[in-house]
């Protein structure tokens, strides 16, 4: 019977295909290509989107699917391992999938409103380079093997340069395509050297089992639970270090490529440059692709993770960390994108927090609910952008209001989504994040202290979200173009309506509060990740998180954390009400003194990146430049320049007359007989 | 009469010394040419020589094959005189110098 899973590899190749057609296409025969390459996008990703719904469907009735499909490598029977490409589906994928092209597919519509209807040019470059990232992203999300997993992973890097630096002509956009690559590669780095302790020490990359074949995960925990694996034993006898020690230096090597791609403290220097990209494509790499792969590489993996406590403290420290002092530097941005910027990093800091802290379902959650509303600011806010006719200055904005009510309220739903208010999406997934990282906190101080980061940073996220409402939307038009603003067609309101009804329903998926309240088993979500392939579920973990990693949740009811992270959000939406309703708001950065400096200048995170390049890193390298010019260079040339001289000097026997090569043979002929005589004795 | 086969030797040394004799004295090309083929038939006359002592014909048919090669050779020589005497009006072979390095 031909069910969902024949058709999983068509999941990613749809948009491969529009990517091949934009290009193709474009380059060849443009007239042909309707709308530069936005419908065979769009009806690429639709099939994609379609396709997933299926396979959710599918996977939902418990069935789960873990097939290689090609082997591009094979390695010598029992001493090595075959590299190959296999599809992994199971709850976890297939719900990403569903994200994935969901957003894809919106950014792809809105993409008509904002570039093709704004008049840009090289429309089929950015189409493919939109088709190549969906394939991408897609591709990574249901990769059976980490090193499948790692080369998607770098793709999606790539893609994020071509787009980023779409506008190429403009001084801003390369360098700030150039800094997201160089930044996450540097992260990528590790990854790289982590997948291959990975290959060498499990001898495979699999996540999750397939046949009787285990995935690394389940080896790792094997190896733990102190079964004989002898591929690992050997591993770990040759490098001679324990297996615990061992697993955790592995898992920090993989987490350099998370931090580096979800651009978490201290890599997340080149997200927010990364704004200099059309601001679709900032909706798609801050909602579903490129920011999106870091956590999902955690959650892939969660399974190894979930044995090694002190990188699980660790992730939950870096998260919390990054949520606080990202939502920070948001509070005084003046462009409507910095500040989304500056919350993506933060929220992608609390899905940290919440894997850090063993909350599994808590990140899944947030991923999602997070992905839906910021697409939806983002595409909001690129609305706006058209409307402002690309001016992303919020002080010269204000009254928006009434001009744009179909913006204004899908824009104000993702916004109480995005500060946590109650019941919007933002709220649940939050409130579940800090719940966990609570509830484990009280057993671990970092946790605690982790958790304590996450709760100021929802106060900060309140009054950086509505700060930026209220200056755009309400009070009046500080400018001409405020004043009239450019109109906005269905292809920028439908994405944004879609996005809108869904950021503020989809938390209803997993009402956990709710469901302590009235006792109703409403956590659908916690029940989607319970099934599935049985070493990749919820159960498992849990299982590993409190035998292996000792994790031990307290006993506490859901409803004062709830509550005081709900009233800090309110409060800092009030507190930005206070400061900036009213027709001319004033700026008020000027009452944090030295701190403003701080802030504006994102706390100097590039001064010191820089400085690190120029400062340490160059005189190293010239150091190193010098030693393998001199030293290394020397030898050689030394050695080649004695061959030339005496070259030089020997050539002069040639003298080009007939009758001197004659006698040198003849003069050779008889040296040859003499020693051969000499030699053999003949006098 | 059978000729011992010391005096063809002897003959043939003669031709060879003769031969390279006029290689290292000579400038004219012609003689040159002479020259190599007196070296060449004193090699033929060693093959013909010892192919008779030992009653075997395969000397004699490689001295056929190294006349053959001979008129090739001689060939390509006359060819070469022919553009010596061409560019420098004169068969001197110490006249051309210049093809080195």
């Amino acid at each position: 019977m031909v069910g969902a899973f024949d058709f999983a590899a068509a999941v990613p190749l749809l948009p491969f295909a529009s990517f091949v057609v934009a290009i193709l296409a474009g380059y060849f025969t443009p007239r042909l290509l309707p709308k530069g390459g936005a419908i065979p996008g769009i009806i690429a990703t639709g099939g994609s989107l379609l396709l997933s719904g299926w396979l959710l469907v599918t996977v939902s009735g418990t069935a789960t699917f873990n097939e290689e499909i090609y082997t591009w490598t094979t390695g010598m029977a029992g001493e090595t391992f075959d590299l190959s490409f296999g599809i992994l589906i199971d709850p976890l994928s297939s719900y990403m999938l569903v994200i994935v092209a969901l957003i894809s597919f919106l950014v792809h519509v809105f993409s008509l409103g904002y570039m093709n209807d704004e008049g840009e040019t090289g429309l089929p470059r950015y189409y493919a380079g939109l088709g190549l990232f969906s394939f991408s992203m897609l591709a990574f999300v249901m990769a059976s093997n980490i090193l499948m997993a790692f080369m998607f992973f770098e793709l999606v890097g790539l893609c994020s340069w071509l787009l980023i630096g779409f506008w190429f002509r403009e001084p801003g956009p390369p360098s700030a395509a150039k800094k997201a690559f160089l930044v996450t590669r540097f992260g990528d780095y590790f990854f790289l050297i982590g997948v291959v302790a990975i290959f060498a020490t499990f001898g495979t990359g699999l996540f999750a089992p397939r046949g009787d074949e285990l995935g690394f995960p389940q080896l790792a925990a094997d190896v733990l639970a102190g079964e004989a694996v002898p591929v690992v034993s050997n591993f770990l006898g040759t490098i001679g270090l324990g297996a615990e020690t061992w697993f955790a230096i592995m898992g920090l090597l993989v987490l350099g490529g998370v931090i580096g791609k979800s651009a978490q403290f201290p890599l997340h220097t080149w997200l927010p440059d990364a704004m200099e990209g059309p601001t679709p494509v900032s909706a798609l790499i801050h909602a579903a692709t490129m920011v999106a792969a870091g956590v999902y590489l955690i959650m892939r993996m969660f399974g190894f993770y979930a044995q090694l406590p002190r990188v699980l403290a660790l992730i939950a420290l870096v998260g919390g960390f990054t949520a606080l002092f990202a939502a920070s530097i948001a509070l005084v941005k003046r462009e409507i994108k910095q500040v989304l910027a500056y919350s993506t990093i933060s929220q992608y800091g609390y899905m940290m927090l919440a894997l850090g802290a063993g909350g599994y379902v808590a990140a899944t959650f947030h991923l999602m609910t997070h992905a839906i509303f910021k697409a939806l600011l983002f595409l909001g806010a690129g609305s706006v952008i058209i409307a402002m006719h690309h001016n992303e200055n919020m002080w010269d904005m204000g009254g928006l209001k009434d001009k744009m009510p179909v913006t204004y309220y899908t824009f104000l739903s993702g916004s109480l989504a995005l500060a946590g208010i109650f019941p919007f999406a933002g709220f649940w997934s939050k409130d579940e994040v800090l719940y966990e990282a609570l509830i484990h906190g009280l057993n671990d101080p970092i946790i605690l202290l982790a958790y304590a980061m996450g709760l100021v940073a929802v106060l900060f996220t309140g009054f950086y979200t509505f700060r930026m409402v209220i200056l755009t939307f309400h009070g009046e038009a500080r400018t001409e173009t405020a004043e009239d603003p450019h109109g906005v067609r269905w292809n920028v309101k439908f994405p944004l309506v879609v996005l809108g009804i869904l950021a503020a329903t989809v938390g209803f998926v997993n009402m956990a509060p709710v469901k302590e309240l009235t006792g109703m088993d409403i956590t659908y979500l916690h029940h989607w990740f319970e099934n599935g392939i049985h070493e990749v579920t919820l159960g498992e973990y849990h299982h590993l998180l409190e035998e292996v990693a000792g994790y031990h949740a307290a006993d506490l009811a859901p409803f004062l954390p709830a509550a005081l992270s709900l009233g800090l959000a309110l409060l800092g939406a009030g507190l930005a009400w206070i400061l900036y309703s009213g027709p001319e708001p004033t700026a008020h950065t000027d009452k944090l003194g030295s701190i403003k400096t701080l802030l504006y200048n994102n706390y100097y995170q590039d001064e010191y990146q820089v400085w690190l390049a120029e400062g340490v890193t160059m005189p190293i390298a010239r150091v190193a430049d010098k030693f393998d010019q001199g030293i290394i260079d020397g030898v050689v040339n030394a050695i080649s320049s004695i061959a030339l001289f005496s070259g030089s000097r020997i050539r002069r026997l040639q003298t080009g007359r007939v009758t001197n090569y004659a006698a040198m043979l003849t003069l050779g002929l008889v040296v040859i007989v003499l020693v051969v005589a000499l030699v053999g004795g003949w006098f | 009469m059978v000729v011992e086969t010391q005096y063809y030797v002897l003959l043939s040394a003669a031709m060879f010394s003769i031969g390279v004799f006029g290689l290292l004295t000579r400038r004219n090309a012609l003689r040159f040419l002479m020259s190599v083929e007196l070296m060449l038939n004193a090699a033929n006359v060693n093959l013909v020589a010892f192919s008779t002592q030992w009653g075997n014909i395969t000397g004699q048919t490689f001295s056929l094959f190294v006349l053959a090669l001979a008129a090739a050779e001689v060939a390509v020589g006359i060819g070469i005189i022919l553009v010596l005497f061409r560019s420098f009006r004169d068969v001197d072979v110490t006249e051309p110098a210049t093809m080195r390095w």
